[in-house]
């Protein structure tokens, strides 16, 4: 009944255009199912943790996040510190999508443990494929939660 | 340390009189009659002093002294000369020939000792700093050598004196650390020996204890009346006077180096005169004041012997054969080294006129020759005096400036040391400024876009079937625009961070690096660009940006001469003695020369976008890169013909 009750993919984005675009990306490779969308740092963290808004829900973890660098409230790095840093939540594989490919978060979020990283490209068919294709290839690693 | 003095003279009257001299002296002297007495005596020991006779039986002494200056010992010992003529060729002849001195004869034996001392002190100056050396003046030997005893087990130098005036001039000598002097003496007292000393420029700061008389009473007045630093009374213990003494000693400290001559040291006045009669009379009254002195018979002489030996007073006769006195004296106070040498004039003439041409050709001062030699001498010493006062008037004022350029340049580094630290931090803030400038425009800039981008493409999708096909290629527009931008930012983006990637130097095999870039070109271009590789100089540079610049000016060659029916790219390299100098070279579109200038600018195209893409910072990197390599960048081109681009990378010498 609870719509967090079965969650796949855990996306974090505080650009709706952006968001709504990854969605439509992951959508046509056939990965829509069960997306969370959540548009800051902080709300990322309750999410995982079931803190705050989300303390009622089940203890179930997502099987991959894409995690925006630049977040509202709390850093994507700072969320993935956290995630990596707790036994439960460690194994989860993290794809950072980022606008940007500045050096530093990427040997930032390769020192924290990350999977992958994705840089967005601005045009949209490569957009569409990078994002699908890290998806895809990080749901089928990580079968079981 | 006692110094050996090798007196070498065939008179028995000098070498006993030197001998004696010399022994009270407190040097060891070594008496020889000639040559190869002298020969074997050096052979024997080490000597300090030589006193040297020009005219020896078996041999002439100025061949003696070159033999002797010759040898390994006689390279460092000091030489004085002595001679009865006091012929000026033979004086000059000495000197060049490496005397330290040349003394006529006939001579005075305290002036001699005196030099000696000065000679061996200033040779030494430059050696060690002595221990602190102490005078004590005391005509009772008794209580010299109980003094004595008790210093030199303290660990001090010990150097004595009778009388007050021979006191005063071993102090000018020796340069004492401290003296201690009897109140009571025969002659000139305690008290006028300190007020003496401390007239004296070079003396005043030596540390003085005066030893006063047990039943003096108010001797502490009278001690510190004279300058004394301490006193203490006949009757005490040697300790109290050992106690006194450390305690002035630390309280004064070490002397000051580069110290002004004495004024109480042995002086040297040059007469100049063509009459010999009156020469004589002249050296006979001016020795009696304890003055060596040196006659010349001729202007000419006594420049000549000017260039030899420094004097500290000229005596010159204005009328005289040759060379007059008054041009004498114009070139003597238009030399810069003899040119501060007070200088008296001396004339027959009791004549006004000749009075104003001597001061007129720079005289310092003017005498009549008729006079008394009373009153000659009194000008003689108050001339030594004020040279010697203007001496170290001089050496303050230079002491002052010194100091206040040495503040100043001190002042100056702190200021650029400053500034620079400023322009540090500065730079510094503005490259983090730039940083998250480019920063935020990487992540703001294409958010926008990649919306515009992708819901013109949702837009396409989902929505083709609802535009015609003016819709379709507005949307299409739209879209190469977005991807356009895209592009030029990351292209800015780049440039921006080539400025700030330090760079990694090494060697680097520049002909596998232009293949390696060719292998990742070609394939992507899809050309088939004809390739003739020349020589390639390996090159000294970080690898990653000189492959960038190489790959900009390649793709570029490549891209350009697409359009030709045979492309060519031909890439070769020359090395100079200073650097290495590489060339890619196109048949392909050219361009016009008389727009050189906009060629290497960011953003800047000469080309236009439908005829060939780019966004026109390729080659505004690969000047960048070279730049920061300390390279140059060069083109050359003709429309329709191709174009060449050179660039240059100085040899890798690995800087620290």
């Amino acid at each position: 009944m609870d719509q967090f009750e079965k969650v796949d993919i855990l996306l974090v984005e505080d650009n709706p255009a952006d968001a709504e675009l990854t969605m439509r990306a992951l959508r046509k490779g056939n990965l829509a199912n069960h997306i969370t969308w959540l548009k800051d740092g902080a709300a990322a963290l309750d999410f995982i943790f079931r803190t705050g808004e989300y303390a009622g829900r089940p203890e179930q973890y997502p099987r991959l996040i894409l995690l925006d660098i630049k977040l509202p409230k709390v850093d994507g790095i700072e969320v993935l510190k956290r995630i990596k840093a707790d036994e439960r939540t460690k194994v989860i594989p993290v794809v950072m999508v980022t606008s940007s490919a500045e050096g530093r978060d990427i040997t930032e979020s390769y020192k924290l443990g990350v999977n992958s990283y994705v840089v967005k490209p601005v045009e949209f068919s490569q957009f569409s494929d990078t994002v699908a294709k890290a998806g895809l290839y990080w749901m089928l690693v990580n079968k079981t939660p | 340390m006692t110094d050996t003095v090798l007196i070498v003279d065939d008179s028995l009257t000098v070498r006993m009189d030197l001998n004696e001299v010399f022994a009270a002296a407190g040097f060891r002297p070594v008496p020889c009659a000639t040559a190869a007495e002298a020969r074997e005596a050096l052979a024997r020991m080490r000597v300090g002093v030589v006193v040297l006779d020009v005219l020896l039986p078996d041999a002439d002494g100025i061949e003696f002294l070159k033999e002797f200056r010759a040898s390994p010992e006689g390279a460092s010992a000091i030489v004085l000369l002595l001679s009865t003529e006091a012929e000026v060729k033979d004086r000059i002849r000495g000197l060049q020939t490496g005397a330290d001195e040349y003394v006529g004869k006939p001579y005075d034996a305290t002036y001699v000792v005196a030099k000696a001392r000065e000679l061996l002190r200033e040779r030494r100056a430059g050696g060690m700093r002595d221990e602190a050396k102490i005078l004590v003046i005391d005509d009772s030997a008794t209580f010299r050598e109980e003094l004595r005893g008790a210093l030199e087990t303290e660990g001090y130098a010990v150097i004595t004196a009778v009388s007050g005036e021979e006191g005063l001039r071993v102090a000018a000598d020796e340069r004492p650390s401290a003296i201690i002097v009897d109140g009571t003496l025969p002659g000139i007292d305690g008290a006028t020996v300190i007020r003496r000393l401390r007239l004296d420029a070079a003396l005043r700061g030596v540390p003085c204890v005066l030893l006063t008389a047990a039943e003096n009473k108010g001797a502490e007045l009278f001690a510190l009346d004279a300058g004394a630093d301490a006193f203490v009374r006949k009757d005490e213990e040697i300790s109290v006077i050992l106690a006194r003494l450390a305690a002035v000693l630390r309280q004064t400290g070490k002397p000051l180096t580069g110290e002004p001559r004495s004024l109480l040291g042995p002086k040297r006045i040059l007469a100049v005169d063509d009459s010999l009669t009156y020469l004589h009379e002249l050296e006979a009254a001016l020795q009696g004041e304890g003055y060596d002195v040196v006659l010349a018979h001729s202007g000419e002489e006594a420049l000549d012997l000017l260039a030899v030996q420094l004097v500290d007073c000229i005596l010159l006769d204005l009328l005289m054969p040759g060379l007059s006195g008054q041009e004498t004296c114009r070139r003597i106070k238009s030399a810069a080294v003899v040119r501060d040498i007070p200088l008296i004039m001396l004339t027959a003439l009791e004549d006004r006129e000749a009075m104003i041409a001597g001061l007129g050709a720079g005289a310092d001062d003017y005498i009549s020759k008729s006079g008394e030699f009373d009153v000659l001498k009194a000008r003689v010493r108050a001339q030594i005096r004020r040279k010697q006062f203007e001496d170290e008037n001089r050496r303050i004022r230079d002491e002052l400036m010194r100091k206040e350029l040495e503040a100043a340049e001190a002042k100056a580094a702190r200021e650029v040391a400053e500034t620079r630290a400023a322009l540090v931090g500065e730079l510094e803030r503005k490259n983090k400024e730039l940083e998250s400038f480019s920063y935020s425009v990487s992540h703001d800039l294409r958010s926008p876009l990649r919306a515009i981008d992708g819901f013109s493409r949702v837009l396409l999708e989902d929505y083709a079937d609802k535009l015609d096909k003016e819709g379709l290629r507005l949307l299409d527009v739209i879209r190469q625009n977005s991807q356009k931008m895209g592009q030029l930012i990351d292209d800015l983006l780049e440039f921006s961070r080539l400025g700030r990637k330090p760079l990694s130097m090494a060697t680097m095999n520049t002909k596998r690096l232009v293949e390696e870039v060719l292998g990742e070109l070609q394939p992507r271009s899809g050309r088939r660009a004809k390739l003739a590789l020349g020589p390639l100089p390996p090159a000294y540079g970080d690898a990653v940006l000189i492959k960038q610049a190489w790959a900009n000016l390649l793709e570029n060659a490549i891209k350009f001469c697409a359009k030709r029916k045979q492309p060519l790219i031909e890439v070769s390299g020359t090395t100079t003695d200073a650097e290495n100098v590489y060339c890619v070279k196109d048949n392909g579109a050219g361009f016009d020369m008389r727009y050189y200038d906009m060629l290497f600018g960011v953003f800047q195209r000469l080309h236009s976008a439908e005829e060939y893409d780019g966004t026109g910072v390729g080659l505004a990197i690969v000047q960048r890169v070279v730049a920061r390599h300390g390279g140059r960048v060069w083109a050359e081109g003709e429309v329709g013909k191709g174009a060449a681009f050179y660039f240059s990378l100085p040899h890798g010498e690995p800087r620290g």
